[in-house]
């Protein structure tokens, strides 16, 4: 196989992983409406546990590490994903109790810079800044795949997994659950008074979209079959966002547009690119700015992304404006932003 | 541990509370007055470090104290400008503070890539003497240390004569209360709102290079790193109080830098994030809270 599709199926790996990222990123900013400046910290925990659980006993590597079960691939993945969701109920007895919106942003954000700090200097934990190496590829050797064709057999297989997580995101965001996420995102006063435990339904969004964080971390361990601190510094956080404000917010199909946009062309496209003779870095850096400013431009001329948040009508209000001349009813039934 | 370690750690303790008190309270100013915090601080350091680098050891050739106001100004310039141009408008227009909380994160990514596109991702240091060590009672600190924290101990009295006597500090004071009912009063919200992001920006510039001059190094990243410390020190003390702030400061320095004595110095830092936990379970609204903020 050529280099050619090689490149093509890294993409779309990326692709599908972002999307991933970026629909639990999304029940907790899009839908809830808690500002998780930490989300790159939980996919950090799904990649490492899954590494670590993946990986053979540590002693004889070279590596230090927790754990090195030896487990084998859907499990390693689960194990990922429900490490990061355990992490966010602390986070959430912690934080998400009384404190308010930037506040809270601001205890996030140290909370990741610290966890980042222990990652890269407590060697036992997670190898430190080296990070997890040689971590093995999952079903390779059952299905017999190279180096390429595992490349080819993951991308897809990543793209699978996305669509049963972006089937089970629809049914949660169109569930009552949704529902009052959306109420506690719009005002938490309201849903407060209405009788919903504010809390206990941001904690369900943050143990959700922690779980997805956590998937989408331990799929790119995989595929990478290494992960160190140089790929979670804390300003990737920014780049899920950029994912969800650009593609649209609370809209599945605008998150896989998203990760297309910004993910697949503006991180991944040009780091391909060669490097400007004598400014090694000097593209991502650009890259990177450019995504700060096309975020900014689609806040201020677009702020609901490409594909807008659909409007929402409950069953109950259509029901009562088709039975009865007063149309009133539709128009209480609909959220909008 | 002995005494003398414990003294010697003391005068650590004392020299990073000073450049942290900087920080916090140039932070604590801005969110006082606009009520939503800037998440670009530690860039906004960052970058003041780096033009009084810039005078000091690329152009120029000035001393470290004399470019160190040089760049603190300059910081002082440019955070105007992106209030003006960037900030303002967003908290204007949106009154939620999601977007404008979103921008300052985005700016923060800009303002780094934006370093380490110019000055590179090496470490770099700052062109001054080599000092000798100074015994000051228990304590032995560097003549750079004494000047760092004679500069914060002055600035903080300033900054306290400015807020009590000041009319510009009393409006500071009232927009920060309630900035609706300050307006009303006829206080030029737009005015003391810019001259607010001009302290502030200094304040960053000045901190970024006294961190730089203490630590006896800077890096791009330095800024945001430190950046949790700070918001330590403003949430342990109390958000929106500036004595919360300078407080908070003199706690985290000091934890920090004794703590490094007892646990590996590598994470003497994330002591600060364990004080931080512990106030949030049993002192939410900080050790100096004012009530309603939280």
């Amino acid at each position: 196989m050529s280099a050619f599709w090689l490149y093509v199926f890294t993409l779309i790996f990326f692709l599908f992983d972002y999307f991933i990222l970026a629909m639990g990123l999304n029940i907790q900013y899009g839908e809830t409406g808690i500002l998780n400046f930490a989300y790159i910290g939980f996919v950090a925990i799904g990649a490492y546990m899954t590494g670590a659980v993946s990986m053979p006993n540590s002693v004889g590597t070279g590596q230090h590490y927790i754990l090195g079960l030896n487990m084998p691939f859907p499990f390693n993945l689960l194990v990922g994903g429900l490490s990061a969701m355990v992490v966010s109920v602390l986070v959430a007895f912690i934080a998400l109790r009384r404190l308010r919106t930037d506040y809270l942003a601001m205890v996030l954000i140290s909370l990741s810079l610290v966890f980042y700090d222990i990652c890269n200097n407590y060697v036992p934990l997670f190898n430190g800044a080296d990070g997890l190496y040689n971590v093995p590829s999952p079903l390779a050797g059952v299905l017999h795949l190279t180096t390429n064709s595992f490349t080819v057999v993951f991308a897809l297989l990543t793209g699978v997994i996305s669509l049963i997580m972006w089937w089970i995101m629809s049914r949660i965001t169109r569930s009552p659950l949704g529902r009052t996420l959306r109420a506690i995102r719009d005002d938490d006063g309201v849903a407060a008074a209405l009788g919903k435990s504010v809390f206990r339904y941001k904690l369900t969004s943050m143990m959700i979209g922690s779980f997805f964080a956590g998937i989408g971390g331990g799929l790119i361990i995989q595929f990478n079959t290494s992960f160190n601190p140089s790929a979670w510094l804390p300003g990737e956080t920014f780049v899920v966002f950029a994912v969800i404000i650009v593609g649209g917010v609370s809209n599945n199909i605008g998150l896989l547009v998203g990760s297309l946009l910004v993910e697949t062309m503006l991180v991944h496209l040009v780091a391909f690119l060669p490097a400007i003779p004598g400014h090694p870095g000097l593209i991502l850096n650009i890259a990177a700015m450019m995504i700060g400013a096309l975020l900014m431009v689609m806040l201020w001329f677009r702020p609901q992304g490409i594909v807008p948040e659909k409007l929402r009508r409950s069953p109950a209000a259509v029901a009562a404006a088709t039975t009865s001349t007063d149309y009133a009813g539709i128009d209480e039934g609909v959220s909008h932003e | 541990m002995s005494v003398t370690q414990f003294w010697l750690s003391f005068g650590f303790g004392l020299s990073t509370a000073s450049v942290l008190a900087v920080a916090a309270v140039g932070l604590s100013l801005q969110f006082g007055v606009t009520n939503y915090i800037n998440f670009a601080y530690g860039d906004f350091m960052a970058l003041g470090a780096f033009v009084s680098y810039a005078l000091n050891n690329e152009i120029l050739h000035l001393d470290i104290w004399v470019a160190m106001i040089g760049g603190s100004l300059f910081m002082g310039v440019v955070a105007v400008i992106l209030n003006r141009l960037l900030l303002s408008p967003f908290a204007r227009r949106f009154s939620k503070t999601f977007y404008v909380l979103i921008v300052t994160f985005g700016l923060s990514l800009i303002m780094l890539n934006l370093l380490s596109a110019i000055w590179g991702d090496n470490v770099r240091f700052y062109n001054m003497k080599i000092e000798r060590v100074i015994k000051v009672g228990p304590m032995l600190l560097t003549k750079n240390q004494l000047i760092v924290m004679a500069l914060s101990v002055v600035l903080m009295l300033g900054v306290h004569t400015m807020l009590k006597t000041t009319r510009l500090g009393k409006s500071m004071r009232a927009m920060s209360d309630n900035s609706t009912l300050a307006m009303t009063s006829g206080i030029d919200t737009k005015r003391i709102t810019t001259i607010t992001w001009f302290l502030s920006g200094t304040m960053a510039g000045l901190a970024g290079t006294v961190l730089g001059i203490t630590e006896g190094n800077l890096t791009p990243a330095a800024g945001e790193l430190f950046l949790f410390v700070i918001f330590a020190a403003v949430i342990v003390g109390g958000v929106g109080s500036i004595y919360g702030a300078m407080a908070g400061a003199v706690i985290i320095g000091l934890a920090t830098e004794v703590s490094a004595a007892f646990i590996n110095p590598a994470y003497k830092l994330d002591t600060a994030f364990v004080i931080l936990i512990l106030t949030l379970l049993f002192r939410p609204n900080g050790v100096l809270a004012r009530t309603g903020k939280a």
